[in-house]
């Protein structure tokens, strides 16, 4: 596998209009990727499509080399490969968090025995090494509806390092979080995806920080990309160009 | 202008009830003295009655009980084909008016035409609380599956989780609560509704408030009511317990 992600001419509609125009781009394993763009730009429609969850787009994508299908859900051995963090944590709230996070391995359970409840050793020691690594050990029976904004999306990390996917999507993981819990929790994804060679593509609103975290960063501007380098030669200008003239002070979120 | 019209059926349809209607208005003067007399001669409750009541009441219970049963049994099918989310609308909607149907016959109806179908006893009962509450308790799962959050859902479909998994772990943890709390609420509703069952001869307490009421026994009737009463307030405690833990 030279690629972990690549993709070839990437377009998708939305009611006729044109959301992602001839998208290409590659993505080596164990890279740290992340996607810039204002709001609209379709960051989070390109990390869907790359999660299996879109339908309909036209081009030629390949994740972990399989082949992305685009009018179905992806086999269950590729969706259990790819790990999503998604933007509203998207928990199952009258769970515990230790539930929460134990779900990221269904995949890898026998069905029958998991209806139950019953897993496997190995089970339960890499969801309470995931809980550990996000410092919720002390939080795992406490139900998510009764965690903090921070918390939960801590939950939702560890959720998918429980999975552990060879790849790391991650849809605005630290969007709602003040400017120093934003910084713990890139560094804890990055941190762990390095530890265990895994790539990781995540999409932000902070420049500074996805300079900071990311080897590399994507521009994307209506849907199509704007530039695509390493993130020690994105300047201030290219940033500026990418929200159309205004530059934001770090840990502010751009609306446009 | 609208709302001048409505105002004006209003009033016209306030004035045919109480103009029209033989409601004997002129019998209200002397009500109080023989509402005061007839409730004096409830008391004391005459407590010699208590084994019958109790198992009058026991019967009530069970009619309950299983009636509330097999409408679970029969409204988890039917919820599926009531789902929008689940189903197409060609299924959904025409088994969305049948259960609108079944809630629009009132149970004393169903009741009595059990009845006739099954002969007198708790049978007719339990069958006529089963058909009616099946409409409103499918009509309520069919709900709870319609307001399942999907984010979660499709968090773990991308986890790698099968449909099976998917059902148990986010879907069931959505609804039960909810569930839970439509499915005590019409059991309420049951108990409730068949202490008047025995009236029409489908079983249960009902039989004695009728017959103890014909025979001017007020006394009789008056334990029978106490009972009732103990009956349902019990049930109250036991659904707020119920709820605290569940919620
Ligand atoms: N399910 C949908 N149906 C129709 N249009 C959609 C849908 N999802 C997204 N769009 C449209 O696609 C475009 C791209 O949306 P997307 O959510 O990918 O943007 P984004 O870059 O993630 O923005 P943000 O930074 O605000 O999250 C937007 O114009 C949006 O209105
Ligand atoms: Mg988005």
């Amino acid at each position: 596998m030279t690629h972990a992600l690549s993709l070839h001419a990437i377009s998708h509609c939305f009611d006729g209009a044109e959301v992602l125009q001839d998208v290409s781009l590659q993505i080596a394993p164990g890279e740290c990727v992340a996607l810039l763009g204002p709001s609209g730009a379709g960051k989070s429609t390109l990390l869907a499509l790359l999660d299996g969850r879109i339908r309909g787009w036209r081009g030629r994508a390949e994740v972990l080399g399989n082949r992305l299908p685009n009018n179905r859900a992806p086999e269950r051995e590729t969706r259990l490969k790819t790990g999503f963090i998604f933007q509203e944590f998207a928990l199952v709230d009258r769970q515990s968090a230790y539930q929460n996070v134990m779900n990221g391995r269904l995949g890898r359970m026998h069905t029958w025995s998991s209806l139950w409840g019953r897993y496997g050793a190995e089970d339960h020691l890499k969801t309470a090494i995931a809980l550990e690594d996000t410092g919720l050990t002390d939080l795992a029976q406490r139900r998510v509806d009764q965690l903090s904004g921070g918390q939960r999306q801590r939950v939702a990390i560890a959720r998918c390092l429980a999975q552990e996917p060879e790849l790391i999507l991650a849809d605005e993981p630290v969007s709602n979080l003040d400017p120093a819990h934003a910084e713990r929790i890139l560094e804890l994804i990055t941190d762990a995806a390095r530890k265990r060679g895994i790539t990781v593509a995540f999409s932000s609103h902070q420049p500074e920080l996805s300079r900071r975290f990311a080897s590399r960063i994507i521009g994307l501007r209506a849907g199509a990309v704007l530039f695509d380098k390493p993130s020690a030669m994105v300047g201030n200008d290219d940033i500026s160009e990418l929200y159309h003239g205004t530059v934001p002070g770090d840990g502010l979120r751009v609306v446009s | 202008m609208s709302r001048i019209l409505v105002w004006i059926v209003l009033g016209l349809a306030l004035l045919w009830a109480a103009g029209n209607a033989n409601i004997g208005l002129d019998k209200l003067p002397g009500a109080g003295p023989r509402l005061a007399e007839f409730l004096g001669r409830m008391m004391p409750p005459d407590l010699s009655v208590w084994p019958e009541v109790l198992t009058g009441l026991a019967e009530t219970l069970r009619i309950a009980i299983l009636g509330t049963l097999f409408a679970i049994v029969l409204s988890a099918g039917l919820a599926v084909l009531a789902s929008e989310t689940l189903v197409p609308a060609t299924i959904w909607r025409p088994v969305r008016a049948l259960l609108a149907a079944i809630r629009s016959i009132p149970l004393i109806l169903v009741a009595m035409l059990m009845v006739g179908a099954v002969g007198l006893g708790p049978l007719p009962g339990i069958l006529a609380i089963t058909f009616h509450a099946t409409g409103m308790l499918a009509k309520f799962y069919a709900e709870a599956i319609d307001n399942v959050g999907t984010a979660p859902l499709a968090a773990l479909e991308s986890a790698g989780a099968s449909r099976a998994q998917l059902l148990r772990w986010a879907i069931w943890p959505q609804m039960a609560p909810v569930v839970l709390r439509d499915t005590v609420f019409r059991f309420e509703l049951n108990l409730r509704e068949s202490l008047i069952l025995g009236i029409v001869g489908a079983g249960g307490i009902g039989l004695h408030v009728q017959t103890y009421v014909r025979s001017f026994q007020y006394d009789k009737a008056a334990t029978v009511t106490l009972a009732i009463i103990s009956l349902v307030l019990l049930f109250e405690g036991f659904n707020t317990v119920l709820q605290k833990r569940f919620s």
